[in-house]
């Protein structure tokens, strides 16, 4: 995996003026960072922009094709508005990444800097990251849907779990040249703790690669936690998940296609709106990293 | 070259025995004791007791260990709770669909990748250049599961070419090339874009070397540059990434599978799953776990023999 593990921000005078003027002067990145706002807003004010409650079945209107009127884009085999499944499903699905790349953002950061910072626990930390990462994330969700049964606790722990690694060597990279700098050794110098340096020193200066790979992370956790949902082993049903959906649609594929299409399109919108917001990001933050 | 395949050889029985403790591990905290499993639900209490100092669940849990490491280097791995059939003879049959599968993926799907990307790198910043870009960061954002069902809802359905739904038979009969032709264009489909990716960096990187501009200073027609000098150097790092890029494939694998219900191992293990047949479960995600390994290990192996400055290290 090529993760960016470059140099940080730190030789960079801190805070910039302008990024999100220089992120909005592409136009493809302007119009994914527009997505994202919409999808975001969207499925922060789902219960408010909803016309029904996501659970309100009226069989007389199942399967209802996409125009119908009162249900624009029609509703699923039990009668129930697209829409707002789709509000609701893109709330869960997003809430799913979200929690993921926090977990394992976070849990990577912690063995990241752990090993950029002791170097007697490096080798190690790093030969068990690099084992983590020889295994896909699907194969986590399995094994963790296995042991605590299907459930979106079991997608997010795996997702977290398959995030640790990668947000460790992109943690690790960064702090390792940060640290290389003189105010660090002269933040030592002063005595302060190992902790108190690595919190108010190290950790802000490796943000920003950092950020990049959350947002790509995000449009990646999206992908394979909808995978591991449309297997069955995510969210389970009547939750309205887009994976899930997508799945409960697939067994009427041929009655009423747009039960499992408009899902699948979705997840695909969010998916890409994040990938290029995320390269936007990294080339505003950071132009070395282009390719 | 022989050290070196020792070496990683040495390196890998760890990671395995890892897999098999986690796999172990994994029986132990699920709700299921296979005691009373294979007892049946009318047996007594001491009929129990029998069973489970016959299966050793009564010795600590690092002897069970050992018994269970030693019942898996003789091929058993316990029996469905679900159909009772012994989880070795179900997964015997699956293993072959699943190598078949990714196999048939990555056959078309790597030469149209490399194609393209070196296409890409060729004219570089051309309107070629930016399609293809544009088409792997779409390709990228594509769930398999959606892919498979627009070629199941044109292809099967709409236009009736081919079927859908499970393995017609081997790959060398008609009814076989078709049944695969579908799950294989939605694996390999999601496998080109970065195939795509990798190579119009790598062929970028080599493009701009100095060997390559020697191949041209010596009058060599573009072609000749092209293939010979720079796509074969590019190739070594390519074929890399594709390497460790076959674990994105098997998870890729388990998704098409279920759309298509091919009767491969990933399916195996989301049906073990969702019906709580544990030591099914267990199983197959040993199986995969462990397949994940021996590609990881060959890959690595190969690139050493691609290239040797890889070796040692």
């Amino acid at each position: 995996m090529a993760a960016p593990t470059a140099a940080p921000a730190a030789a960079a005078p801190p805070r910039r003026p302008g990024l999100m003027k220089r992120l909005l002067r592409e136009p493809v990145a302007a119009l994914a960072f527009l997505v994202v706002a919409l999808l975001v807003g969207a499925a922060l004010l789902a219960p408010w922009l909803a016309p029904t409650d996501p659970f309100d079945n009226n069989l007389g209107a199942a399967m209802a094709v996409p125009g119908t009127p009162g249900l624009p884009l029609g509703a699923d085999s039990q009668g129930r508005d697209m829409i707002t499944r789709l509000l609701f499903g893109l709330r869960i699905t997003l809430m799913m990444g979200l929690a993921a790349v926090l977990l394992g953002g976070l849990g990577g950061a912690v063995v990241g800097f752990a090993a950029a910072f002791y170097s007697r626990v490096d080798g190690l930390l790093m030969r068990l990251m690099d084992v983590l990462l020889s295994f896909p994330a699907i194969l986590f969700g399995l094994a963790i849907a296995a042991i605590l049964g299907p459930g979106i606790p079991a997608v997010v722990l795996a997702l977290s779990v398959a995030t640790v690694p990668l947000m460790a060597r992109i943690v690790r990279g960064a702090a390792l040249v940060v640290m290389r700098q003189d105010y660090i050794e002269a933040a030592r110098a002063t005595g302060m703790s190992d902790a108190r340096l690595i919190l108010r020193h190290l950790a802000p200066n490796c943000l920003s690669p950092v950020f990049v790979f959350a947002t790509l992370r995000f449009g990646q956790v999206i992908l394979l936690g909808s995978a591991l949902s449309f297997l069955g082993l995510g969210a389970q049903p009547p939750v309205a998940e887009l994976g899930a959906m997508a799945s409960e649609g697939r067994n009427f594929l041929f009655f009423a296609p747009h039960i499992a299409v408009i899902p699948c399109g979705l997840i695909f919108v969010v998916v890409l709106a994040f990938n290029l917001l995320g390269d936007a990001l990294r080339d505003a933050l950071d132009p070395r990293l282009r390719v | 070259m022989l050290r070196h395949v020792l070496q990683r050889l040495l390196t890998t029985i760890p990671v395995m025995l890892g897999v098999l403790l986690i796999g172990f591990l994994l029986m132990q905290v699920v709700p299921n004791d296979p005691a009373i499993v294979r007892a049946g639900p009318t047996a007594t209490a001491e009929l129990v007791q029998e069973i489970r100092r016959e299966l050793g669940l009564d010795q600590p849990l690092y002897v069970q260990f050992g018994i269970y490491l030693w019942r898996l280097l003789q091929g058993d791995l316990g029996v469905s709770i679900i159909n009772n059939v012994a989880v070795t003879q179900e997964l015997a049959g699956t293993i072959g669909p699943t190598l078949e599968l990714m196999f048939a993926s990555l056959f078309w799907s790597i030469p149209i990748g490399i194609a393209m990307g070196t296409i890409a790198a060729y004219w570089r910043g051309s309107l070629l250049d930016r399609a293809v870009t544009a088409f792997s960061v779409a390709g990228g954002s594509v769930p398999v599961f959606f892919l498979g069902l627009m070629l199941i809802w044109y292809v099967g359905f709409q236009w009736q070419l081919l079927p859908f739904t499970g393995r017609g038979g081997p790959l060398w009969t008609l009814e076989g090339w078709q049944s695969i032709a579908l799950p294989a264009l939605t694996l390999g489909g999601t496998f080109i874009a970065p195939v795509a990716r990798m190579t119009r960096t790598a062929v970028l990187e080599v493009l701009g070397a100095e060997h390559v501009r020697t191949a041209r200073a010596k009058g060599l027609s573009e072609h000749a540059v092209v293939l010979h000098h720079a796509l074969r150097n590019a190739l070594i790092p390519v074929v890399t990434l594709i390497g460790l890029q076959i674990g994105f494939l098997l998870g890729g694998a388990v998704v098409t599978e279920t759309v298509f219900s091919w009767p491969g191992v990933g399916r195996l293990a989301v049906g073990a799953i969702l019906s709580s047949d544990f030591p099914m479960a267990q199983g197959t995600i040993i199986v995969l776990s462990l397949g994940f390994i021996i590609v990881n290990l060959v890959v690595d192996v190969l690139y050493a023999a691609l290239d040797p400055r890889m070796r040692g290290g």
